[in-house]
């Protein structure tokens, strides 16, 4: 089996355990560990000193110090280790947009019109995609996967584990997690070369502005239809985009410049939806209307290049401003745009330019669980949560960590035997 | 000029091991000395850099920095001159633009000198030159001029022309415009000779030929970028027919080829290794390259590709090849002096010793920690960021 590129640790995806518990039933307790526990508090510290993280049937069951350990339990001594939650990516494109595939394995937009609302990541994602290999063995174990930004709504994102099946059903935390839209170059430059709508900023708001008002007369007239005849035909675009206006789902939208910030915030209190800013690549410009705004935002890919002009102030600068202004954060890295496993190097550099520790490993682990909609399952070692837990040998921000075990959903992602090698 | 003592920091010379509690002695743009006990003259400047790092200039041995449109667009993309896969005549120096943001960016990472390079676009691209990354002029910013031809096999080169329907198509045909280029230059070096007793039998310049005559008479190497294992050693091959120097260029799948390259020395320019299989040939891409192909021998430079990976990160790139294997004196030399020696520039740059440009670099602590920052970055002595 061949392992990441770049990954940092020797994992091999695959239950291929040779030990007894290949469903991750039994109990298991990572003993002695120096535990970032990223709870929200109600009495369980943030980190925890020489504590016992306890797990059986697939949940977590206790954390903390002085935690009884059953006779029975697999006993992990992690004296001298990091724990932390499973990371998790609020943003990227794994399994849609595959790796080393090239055009056959590129299912991220779906440009044939501006406004797409009607098709899913789900029907996209490769779960054998390598790179789900990579993020496993970096330590991701949760991900939210949006479609591309070429369309000014490109689709339904949805959250998924990273390892455990062929199947992606099998997989899915939540779909649909939120409706993917788009501003700035991108949809512009799309429809603009081809003189179609989109050519301007002006086009990209209008455009959503007239499919969100569809929408709208959509779900009147199946409302105030008075016999099921005179019902509108089903719409699967607008039953879509319905849901983000009655506030079941929210609108992710890309924008990396502060005025496109600015514009989608400006749509969102429009029409009374949810949003989340996606990239936010000038959102230290506009940190104090976010903020007003109360929206989370994801940022990243800060470790890329200036590929375009709406990121030419691309850095981590902006992600350490936005977060001190007290907005709250995902780090992502836009997968395949910065390669997954990077994920805990680009929270190490944000603490490098200023980020405060805590806040940097919350940004990969529970704000990100809480802005992609999945914190009642993952993104903190509190009971009752999916027991997706990393053993790292030393503080995941560095370069040099490894990560020495991985559990998803209480099964350990095996270390693969010297003899196998890795090809890369 | 009097001289300035930068004193307490731990200095990495490269050519030498560390030391702690370093003197570097700088003087009219150069190091008079780097290490302890050093004297410092008693009308020296003091700078006091206690916990502090010093290491030489970062030197990246691929770049397209001022060179590549990035944010600017089109209007500043200079590099592949696509019209024709073949045009050793262009020359990188005539497209470097000094206050393309790129150099600013070189400079917050710490990088003090870079090779720019053409792109990959054309199996022979043109000339490369290796410029500081401070300067008003290119001619002030120069090191070295040409440092090499820029030549390309695998996807690239064949994608662009093959598109078009023109050769090359095929790896194949990429192999064959390489070869009939370095026939052609080779005829043209026998027609300039001929020349010489006859002056009727004197050819028409030919620019690109006189640039092709650089690398025959091994004056320059041929740089090919080759990202599989098979190009690799096709680049190899060819090289080996005409006896010219060469680099091998990315050498992403370099592992599969390691022993092969490390039994000649190749000079390998590793990177970027921190990026997404973005091509079928780019498949084996890893943070283990650099490390398994010093192991093997190999004279290996991390580089960035920049605008590929962003040159202000390059600390980065060389401290994830350490983090997945690479020693860390070999990670470290690979983005100082074995770049400065195979781009034959180690006599300025590269090390932080007697008589070698004043390019230095205060880091807050060591690179290879994730939280350590450049605070100050000098070229010849003068201060340029920071």
């Amino acid at each position: 089996m061949r392992l990441a590129a770049g990954a940092s640790c020797a994992l091999s995806p695959g239950r291929d355990s040779e030990e007894g518990d290949e469903n991750g039933l039994a109990a298991t307790a990572i003993v002695n560990a120096r535990v970032c526990t990223a709870s929200e508090g109600r009495g369980i510290p943030l980190w925890i000193d020489g504590a016992t993280v306890l797990f059986e049937g697939g949940k977590i069951t206790a954390v903390g110090t002085g935690v009884p350990v059953p006779e029975e339990a697999r006993i992990i001594d992690a004296s001298g280790k990091i724990v932390t939650p499973g990371l998790i990516d609020a943003h990227c494109h794994i399994g849609i947009s595959e790796d080393g595939a090239g055009w056959a394995g590129d299912d991220g937009n779906e440009a044939s019109d501006p406004v797409t609302a009607e098709v899913r990541a789900l029907d996209g994602i490769n779960p054998k995609d390598i790179a789900y290999e990579d993020a496993v063995a970096s330590g991701i174990t949760c991900v939210q996967v949006d479609p591309g930004s070429a369309n000014i709504i490109g689709g339904e994102t949805l959250v998924m584990k990273t390892w455990g099946s062929a199947v992606v059903e099998d997989l899915v935390l939540k779909r649909p997690s939120g409706l993917k839209a788009a501003l700035g170059e991108n949809p512009k430059r799309v429809y603009g070369t081809q003189r179609k709508m989109p050519t301007t900023r002006l086009g990209n708001a209008a455009t959503l502005r007239k499919a969100l008002y569809a929408a709208k007369d959509y779900m009147r007239k199946k409302e105030t239809a008075k016999e099921p005849d005179k019902s509108p035909e089903l719409s699967l675009r607008h039953e879509s985009i319905a849901r983000v206006l009655r506030k079941e789902i929210p609108l992710r939208i890309h924008c990396h410049r502060a005025d496109d910030i600015m514009t989608a915030l400006r749509i969102a209190r429009e029409f009374g939806i949810d949003i989340s800013i996606e990239h936010a690549t000038e959102g230290d410009r506009v940190a104090d209307r976010i903020l007003e705004s109360g929206f989370p935002v994801t940022m990243g890919p800060s470790l890329t290049d200036k590929s375009k002009l709406e990121v030419k102030d691309i850095g981590f600068a902006a992600p350490v401003a936005v977060s001190k202004a007290g907005v709250k954060l995902a780090i992502i890295t836009d997968h395949p745009v910065l390669p997954i496993q990077y994920l805990r190097i680009c929270a190490g550099l944000a603490v490098r330019e200023g980020m405060d520790e805590d806040v940097a490993i919350l940004a990969i682990t529970r704000y990100a669980a809480e802005i992609a909609g999945v914190a009642d399952r993952v993104g903190s070692l509190d009971p009752g949560k999916d027991a997706d837990i990393v053993v790292w040998s030393k503080d995941p921000l560095e370069y040099d960590a490894k990560c020495e075990h991985v559990f998803v959903d209480g099964v350990e992602v095996k270390a693969k035997s010297e003899k196998d090698g890795d090809p890369r | 000029m009097t001289a300035t003592a930068y004193i307490h920091a731990k200095i990495y010379p490269i050519s030498r091991p560390p030391v702690e509690d370093g003197v570097l002695l700088v003087e009219s743009g150069k190091v008079i000395a780097a290490g302890s006990p050093v004297p410092i003259p008693s009308d020296a400047r003091i700078v006091d850099l206690t916990g502090k790092v010093v290491l030489p200039g970062f030197v990246d041995e691929h770049t397209h920095v001022g060179l590549w449109g990035e944010w600017y667009g089109q209007p500043e993309h200079d590099g592949n001159e696509s019209s024709n896969p073949v045009t050793p005549e262009v020359r990188a120096i005539d497209a470097i633009w000094p206050d393309h943001s790129a150099f600013a960016d070189a400079r917050s990472g710490g990088v003090t000198t870079v090779q720019v390079t053409p792109g990959s676009g054309n199996i022979i691209g043109g000339e490369a030159a290796v410029v500081k990354t401070f300067g008003r002029t290119v001619e002030d910013m120069i090191v070295r001029n040409p440092s090499g031809m820029k030549a390309a096999l695998g996807e690239n080169p064949k994608g662009s022309y093959g598109r078009q329907g023109k050769a090359p198509v095929t790896r194949m045909g990429n192999a064959a415009i390489l070869r009939a280029a370095l026939y052609k230059a080779k005829d043209y070096e026998r027609k300039l000779r001929a020349g010489e007793s006859d002056p009727s039998k004197a050819p028409d310049t030919d620019l690109g030929m006189l640039g092709l005559l650089k690398v025959l008479r091994r004056e320059i190497p041929l740089r090919v970028h080759a990202h599989r294992a098979d190009d690799i050693v096709t680049a190899v091959r060819i090289a080996e027919e005409f006896d010219i120097d060469f680099s091998i260029e990315h050498c992403t799948d370099g592992i599969t080829v390691a022993e092969f390259l490390g039994k000649r020395k190749a000079k390998v320019n590793v990177g970027p290794s921190m990026w997404h299989r973005a091509k079928v040939e780019t498949l084996n891409i890893s943070t283990r390259t650099p490390g398994e192909l010093a192991r093997a021998g190999c004279r290996v430079s991390i580089i960035s590709d920049h605008p590929f990976h962003p040159i202000q990160f390059l600390s980065t790139a060389a401290a994830m090849a350490w983090a997945s294997g690479m020693a860390e004196d070999d990670a470290l030399r690979a983005v100082t002096l074995t770049p400065a020696e195979t781009l034959g520039v180690a006599d300025r740059v590269g090390s932080l010793d007697p008589g070698k440009d004043a390019d230095f670099v205060v880091w807050s602590g060591h690179p290879f920690k994730v939280r350590s920052r450049v605070l100050e970055v000098y070229i010849e002595g003068n201060k340029v960021h920071g």
